[in-house]
C-alpha cells in the first residue's frame, strides 16, 4: 500500500502514526512546504511572547520520519492533484503516486487588501518561520499595529505587550475574539488587555501602509494615521487547497469530508484545518480549524486509510486562553442567534471575577463560556461533545461548585 | 495490576483523602510540617459535593487513550505503561490549560507545586502515588480512607465483584449486597437537611 500525506502539521503526524501502527509495511511519504521537524503551531505565539524557547516547539524527536520509515519530502508545495491517475505533483516537477492520500495541508493567512502591504516588517503569524522573522525586528520595534482581533491578532498583541511594545489593535467588533467568546467575556478580555497597555480601536481599517522599504505607519479609513514600526496581520486563515480539483472533489470553505474523513473520491482523505466536517453543536458543515480537532481527525483519517473503519463524530469549536490574570474557556455555540429556541443561563460574580454562561437547545448543552474557575470546563465540554441530555437542574451546571459528581 | 477503585456510595465526605494526598505529595511527608511548606501542598484527589450534599471522590481515571494527553500542546503528558498511569512532566508543562478543556472529569488543577520550578504554575493531577508504590506502599488516599470508598485492588477482581452485585439485583430472591445502614442514614440526613434548608428552616 502506498500512502501519501500532504502536510507535516499535527493532523499529518497523527495520521502517519496511526497508519504505521496498523500497517508496518506500506510506504508512507509526507510532503510539506515547511522544511522543519513537526512542531506545535499553537505555541509559536508563546515563542513571540518569550515564555517558551523556540527549541521546545518540536512535537516529536528529530528521528520522527526515520523511526516510522517515512519518506520526508520537505520544502516543496504540491501544485496539482490527479485523482484519476492517482498522483500528486510538486512545484519542482516531482510526482508521487498513491493508493491512499491524505490532504492535511492546513491553512494560510488571509491576505490584507491595502496599499503597501509588501513593505518590510509587515507580518502574518502562522508558522515558526514567521515568528523567527518577527523576533529579528523586535529589538528595534517600539510600536506595533495589529490588524484583527481574532485568535492570531489577540495572541500577537498579547505577546508584543509582554515584550514591552506599545500595541494598537484595529478590530471590527467592540471586543477581541468575537468569534470565540460572548460579549461579557469579550469585554472582560478587552479591559484586561487595555489595563496592560493595549489600545483598541473599533470599526477602522487600514487603507494603506506607509514607509520607506520598512513600514513606518498606516493610513486609516477614518482619515487618521497610526505610527508603527511593525504590523501583524490577523485577518483569519483560509484552507490551503489551491491544488485541489474542485470539479472532482467538492469544496465549500474547506474540503468536504464524510464520517470517515474521506472526500467524495474513494482513497482520498482530508484532515485538520483544510477539512470541513460537521459541527456537533451547530449541526451544520463547519471548519473548526483548531489543534485538538486536527489531532483527532488525523488519527481517525489515518486509521481509516489503513483499512480500519473508524467513525468521526464531527468537530466542535473550543478554546482556552490565559492572559495576565484572566482565564477564558469556550466551547460549542457560544453566541447563537437570539430568539431561536436557545436558553441561555448565566451567572456573573464580579467579586470572584467569574462569569459562566451556558447555552442550551432543548435538553442539550450546546455552548459554554467560562471566565476564571475553568477547571470543570472539560466536564461541560464533554456534555456538549457527547450530546447528552441534561436531566439534572441546570442551575447546578452554571454554579461554581459544579463537578462531575452532580451529573450522576 | 492493582488500581484505585472508587465507590462513591460509601463516601462520607470526610476529606481525609485530600489531606493524605497533599501530605504524600509534600516535601516533608508529614502533615504537621507540610502545612508550613511553600508552596502549600495541595491534594490531587478532589471531593465534589453532589446535588444532595453527598461526597464524590474525584480523581484521575488514567484513561487510555487519555484525552488530556492528546490535547497537551508541549507533549508534557505521557503514560507510564508499567503502572497504567498518566503522568504530567512538570518541566515541560506550560500551564496552558488545554488539558482542562479535554478532561471529562475535571480532575486537573493549576498551581505551584513542589515538583515544579519555584514560582511556576503547572497542571497537577493524581499520579497514582507512583513514588509510594515503588517503595511498596499503596496510594495515600486509599490507605487513609476509613469508609471503604477508595480501595486498591486488581481491576479484574473488582469488575467480577461488581458484575456479581449487579447480577444479584436482577435475579429475584437473591440476597442483595447490603450497604451498611450507616451510609443510608447519613445520606437520608443530608437530604433532609437540604429539604429543610429549602423550606426556610
Amino acid at each position: 500500500m502506498k500512502y501519501v500525506i500532504i502536510g507535516n502539521g499535527v493532523a499529518a503526524v497523527h495520521a502517519a502514526e496511526a497508519i504505521r501502527s496498523l500497517d508496518s509495511r506500506g510506504s508512507i511519504a509526507m510532503i510539506s512546504d515547511e522544511a522543519v521537524d513537526p512542531y506545535c503551531r499553537p505555541m509559536i505565539s508563546m515563542v513571540l511572547e518569550g515564555s517558551v524557547a523556540a527549541d521546545r516547539l518540536p512535537i516529536r524527536g528529530s528521528s520522527f520520519y526515520e523511526s516510522l520509515g517515512i519518506q520526508a519530502v520537505l520544502g516543496s508545495r504540491v501544485t496539482s492533484l490527479d485523482v484519476v491517475g492517482r498522483q500528486v505533483r510538486l512545484g519542482d516537477g516531482r510526482a508521487f503516486g498513491y493508493d491512499r492520500l491524505l490532504i492535511a495541508t492546513g491553512a494560510d493567512p488571509r491576505p490584507v487588501k491595502a496599499a503597501g502591504a509588501d513593505l518590510g516588517s509587515i507580518f502574518t503569524m502562522r508558522t515558526e518561520a514567521h515568528v523567527r522573522r518577527m523576533l529579528e525586528v523586535l529589538p528595534r520595534a517600539r510600536k506595533a499595529l495589529i490588524l484583527g482581533g481574532g485568535l492570531v491578532g489577540f495572541k500577537a498583541a498579547y505577546g508584543l505587550l509582554r515584550r514591552g511594545l506599545d500595541v494598537t489593535m484595529l478590530i471590527r467588533s467592540d471586543y477581541p475574539l468575537s468569534q470565540q467568546v460572548d460579549k461579557t467575556a469579550g469585554m472582560l478580555i478587552r479591559d484586561e488587555l487595555t489595563r496592560c497597555g493595549l489600545e483598541v480601536r473599533v470599526g477602522v481599517a487600514v487603507e494603506a501602509f506607509e514607509g520607506n522599504g520598512v513600514v513606518q505607519g498606516a493610513r486609516l479609513s477614518d482619515g487618521g494615521t497610526v505610527e508603527c514600526d511593525m504590523v501583524v496581520i490577523g485577518k483569519g486563515v483560509l484552507p490551503s487547497l489551491d491544488f485541489v480539483p474542485r470539479d472532482r472533489i467538492p469544496v465549500d470553505l474547506g474540503i468536504l469530508v464524510d464520517e470517515h474523513l474521506q472526500t467524495s473520491i474513494p482513497g482520498v482523505f482530508a484532515a485538520g484545518d483544510v477539512a470541513e466536517s460537521v459541527d456537533i453543536a451547530r449541526k451544520t458543515r463547519w471548519v473548526n480549524a483548531i489543534w485538538p480537532e486536527a489531532v483527532q481527525q488525523g488519527r481517525i483519517a489515518g486509521m481509516n486509510m489503513a483499512g480500519r473503519q473508524v467513525t468521526y463524530k464531527g468537530s466542535l469549536s473550543r478554546n482556552v486562553i490565559r492572559i495576565f490574570g484572566l482565564d477564558v474557556m469556550t466551547a460549542g455555540w457560544v453566541s447563537p442567534p437570539e430568539n431561536d429556541g436557545f436558553d441561555v443561563l448565566q451567572q456573573t460574580d464580579r467579586r470572584a471575577g467569574t462569569h459562566r454562561r451556558l447555552v442550551f437547545r432543548e435538553d442539550r448543552l450546546v455552548g459554554m463560556t467560562l471566565v476564571n474557575d475553568i477547571e470543570q470546563g472539560g466536564v461541560l465540554m464533554s456534555l456538549i461533545h457527547r450530546e447528552l441530555p441534561v436531566r439534572k437542574p441546570r442551575e447546578s451546571l452554571v454554579g461554581r461548585s459544579f463537578n462531575v459528581g452532580q451529573l450522576l | 495490576m492493582k488500581q484505585v477503585v472508587v465507590h462513591p456510595e460509601r463516601c462520607v465526605g470526610c476529606m481525609q483523602c485530600r489531606l493524605a494526598c497533599a501530605t504524600a505529595h509534600s516535601q516533608t511527608q508529614s502533615l504537621l510540617t507540610a502545612v508550613l511548606e511553600t508552596p502549600t501542598p495541595r491534594p490531587r484527589i478532589h471531593v465534589g459535593v453532589g446535588l444532595h450534599a453527598e461526597g464524590f471522590p474525584n480523581r484521575c481515571r488514567h484513561c487510555d487513550p487519555a484525552p488530556c494527553m492528546l490535547a497537551c500542546l508541549p507533549g508534557a503528558i505521557r503514560r507510564d505503561k508499567e503502572r497504567e498511569t498518566v503522568l504530567i512532566e512538570p518541566d515541560i508543562c506550560i500551564n496552558c490549560a488545554s488539558c482542562a478543556m479535554a478532561c471529562p472529569f475535571g480532575v486537573i488543577r493549576y498551581h505551584e507545586d513542589s515538583s515544579a520550578m519555584p514560582g511556576r504554575r503547572i497542571a497537577v493531577k493524581c499520579d497514582n502515588c507512583v513514588d509510594r508504590q515503588r517503595q511498596g506502599l499503596i496510594p495515600a488516599c486509599v490507605e487513609i480512607c476509613k469508609s471503604g470508598a477508595l480501595t486498591f485492588e486488581d481491576m479484574t477482581d473488582a469488575m467480577k465483584r461488581k458484575t456479581d452485585e449487579v447480577a444479584r439485583t436482577v435475579s429475584q430472591g437473591a440476597p442483595q449486597a447490603e450497604l451498611s445502614p450507616g451510609f443510608a442514614l447519613l445520606q437520608a440526613v443530608k437530604r433532609k437537611q437540604i429539604e429543610l434548608g429549602k423550606s426556610g428552616f
